[in-house]
């Protein structure tokens, strides 16, 4: 997509505050890739723990293995859930801060 | 003993900080957000802390002893809701400056109608969530005195309104701070100490092998207050001593008996299979151990069902919300939902614990059906005298600060929602003064835990996990999609938002409905009769979706979208959206 450049004499400060079809432009790329960011997170959350209840149904073995005398697949939902959790969210908003701060960077150069 | 005093203590130290509120709770803006004060830390001990309710503290464990490990996945579909939130919801409603679900509703769709069924729905999940924290009061104090059900619900019903009409939210952000930690000690140190105690998990048999729950080596012995329909799943002999005079009699059951055993005193031979309470079903150990497979509430259709009502509804809970606002800009809300991710996911190590210990030392509740109760009375059962006297004193002591912080959190945002969107309505013409605003809001403290106490008292067979997986699949199929797609699609309208509403509220709750009147359904049907978000939330997004598209409204909420997503410290004017602070569109 190819953008006209803004008049010099707004910036896109002006733009954003007076909402006109250019600062939208921009302030919908930002929630475009805010939301891209989430639902990838999204996605490593259904990919890292939401497959766990499938997993465990479909493969037995993880019953019958035990790990300090308890079976696997009990240790499986109780453990790795949460630290995958805060690796996502720790993740997560490092970057959702990162675009954030690009953005801001964006206005104030123009 | 002991207990009592531990229950007491709790109570009394959550009234006197309470009161301790309400000489800083000058303004209305005081009661409902605490001025917006508060750090990230704080925030999220207090987030946590008003989110550990009955159901973590008494009911994964409950749960977990009747039904097996799949009531595991509940710790992890609560601590999931808040990384749905995080990724989709923090940041940009704090943004967007609504504190309460009716505001963001009529500030983002632009419509007050929109605003009375967000309402009606608020009203709705808080009530529903209300209950089971009643429930467990109420069951609490019996075990801890005896004394009847109903007098724990009274009891937490009169504090929590007394508290919360007193306080409101500046009083109670610092005590649930304080109650989360409360918490954590209570359920972590006795779990820790239990398990040296007794050296690792004992009556392996029971729990990972081919045994049902059974007696132990010298035998089993039963208090029943009443009668009692029983079903014994292995042929057992028993005694049976009648409460009211009487010789002791000796039966045998069959194996699939189902007996309605006398008031008085049971008992079973040492290693005897447990008769189990009607509504439970015996499972050996390595069904039990099987976190997911099977039928009905273990099957897959039900854990998933259960993920995902879980993982949308933490958003749509009236009283989490609330919390969020009182973060000073997007990214702090962001970093507090980080941290609470983090204090979550260390409460939730421990209640598991307590459903495994209690499945192989206190098989009794199997018979009268309390399995609820288990966090309480293990301690005593696993270690007999004044250490478990203590540790019980311990538990009962969490689980009455978790009863009392959701409850209060719970209240605020009932009394919030009827004393700025139900009262002002009713009473139109009178002058709003702030006056009267703090007095509307006292008053509607008081009358709203009047409906929950009712409904309280008649569910006191339902457990507590199962009531507020309902509120769950509520709030996953009516305000999810609404925050979700509000936030993030320009196209949602206010016509859209009301049809996904209502139809994803419809949905889950009369399949709540039909599975009651059904009484434990089978299949796959069962399942999502028992836990209906796995159907209800998709035909509450498409709903809003489809009706969105179809209808024709002319308005591009431009001005909302630069509110939500506009990064902070661009010092841009006044983004259209006004603070809804203090009353909202309706105030001043």
């Amino acid at each position: 997509m190819t953008l006209e450049p803004p008049p010099d004499s707004r910036t896109l400060r002006d733009e954003l505050a007076d909402s006109t079809a250019h600062g939208l432009l921009y302030l919908g790329r930002l929630r475009q890739r805010q939301l891209t960011l989430s639902i990838l997170a999204l996605v490593a959350f259904g990919a890292l723990v939401g497959v766990l209840p499938l997993a465990i149904d479909l493969l037995p073995q993880l019953r019958r293995i035990h790990l300090l005398g308890v079976p696997l697949a009990i240790w499986l939902v109780v453990v790795p859930a949460s630290p995958i959790f805060l690796g996502l969210a720790i993740l997560y908003t490092r970057r959702a801060d990162t675009l954030d701060e690009d953005f801001r960077e964006l206005v104030r150069r123009r | 003993m002991i207990a009592i005093l531990a229950v007491a203590g709790v109570t009394l130290g959550t009234l006197g900080l309470g009161t301790l509120g309400i000489r800083l709770a000058r303004t209305t803006s005081d009661l409902l957000v605490a001025s917006r004060a508060v750090t990230p830390w704080w925030n999220a001990a207090a987030i946590s802390g008003e989110y550990l309710s009955a159901a973590s503290f008494l009911g994964i464990a409950g749960l977990e002893m009747q039904n097996g490990t799949t009531a595991l996945w509940q710790s992890l579909g609560f601590t999931a809701g808040y990384l749905a939130l995080l990724l989709f919801v923090a940041a940009p409603l704090r943004r967007f400056g609504s504190y309460t679900i009716p505001d963001f509703a009529e500030a983002r769709l632009r419509s007050p109608r929109l605003r009375g069924l967000a309402s009606a729905g608020v009203l709705l999940i808080a009530g529903f969530y209300l209950v089971p924290q009643l429930k467990g009061a109420g069951l609490t104090l019996g075990v801890v005195t005896g004394a009847p059900y109903f007098v724990g619900v009274l009891a937490v019903g009169l504090v929590v309104a007394i508290n919360v009409a007193l306080g409101g939210m500046r009083g109670i952000t610092y005590v649930q701070a304080f109650q989360f930690w409360l918490k954590v000690f209570a359920i972590a140190v006795p779990a820790c100490l239990l398990l040296i105690h007794l050296g690792g998990l004992p009556a392996r048999a029971a729990l990972f092998g081919d045994r049902l729950p059974s007696a132990g080596p010298h035998g089993l012995v039963v208090h029943l207050d009443a009668r009692q329909p029983v079903t014994f799943p292995a042929s057992t002999p028993y005694t049976i001593t009648p409460l009211h005079g009487g010789a002791a009699h000796d039966f045998r059951a069959r194996a699939g008996a189902h007996v309605t055993l006398p008031a008085g005193v049971l008992r079973l031979p040492a290693g005897a299979a447990v008769p189990v309470a009607n509504g439970t079903q015996a499972l050996r150990g390595s069904e039990w151990a099987t976190p997911v497979g099977g039928s009905g509430q273990r099957s897959p259709v039900f854990v998933y069902s259960l993920l995902i009502a879980t993982f949308l509804g933490t958003m749509g809970l009236p009283h989490i919300l609330v919390r969020f606002y009182t973060n000073p800009d997007g990214p702090t809300a962001r970093r507090t939902t980080v941290r609470v991710l983090g204090l979550l996911g260390l409460f939730y190590v421990f209640p598991g614990v307590y459903g495994a210990l209690g499945r192989a030392l206190t098989p009794q509740l199997y018979v009268t059906g309390s399995t609820d109760t288990v966090v309480l009375r293990l301690p005593q059962a696993a270690w007999p005298g004044t250490v478990g006297n203590v540790l019980g004193a311990v538990t009962a002591a969490g689980a009455f600060a978790a009863f009392l912080s959701t409850s209060s959190g719970l209240l605020v945002s009932i009394s919030g929602t009827i004393s700025h969107d139900v009262w002002p309505r009713l009473a139109r013409g009178t002058a709003n003064t702030s006056a009267r605003r703090r007095r509307r809001f006292r008053t509607a403290a008081a009358l709203g835990m009047v409906a929950p106490v009712v409904v309280a008292f008649f569910a006191q067979a339902i457990d507590i996990s199962v009531l507020v997986g309902w509120a769950f699949a509520l709030a996953a199929s009516t305000f999810c999609p609404l925050f979700l797609l509000g936030i993030w699609w320009p196209g949602l309208t206010a016509r859209g938002a009301a049809v996904g509403i209502v139809a994803g509220g419809v949905i889950a709750s009369g399949g709540i409905v039909v599975g009651l009147a059904l009484q434990e359904p089978s299949g796959i049907a069962g399942a999502l009769l028992a836990q209906p978000a796995l159907v209800s939330v998709p035909i509450a997004f498409v709903a809003m979706i489809a009706v969105s598209l179809r209808s024709k409204e002319h308005f591009v909420p431009d001005a909302e979208m630069l509110a939500l997503h506009v990064p902070e410290g661009l010092d841009l004017p006044d983004l259209g959206v006004r603070d809804p602070f203090i009353l909202g569109p309706r105030g001043g």
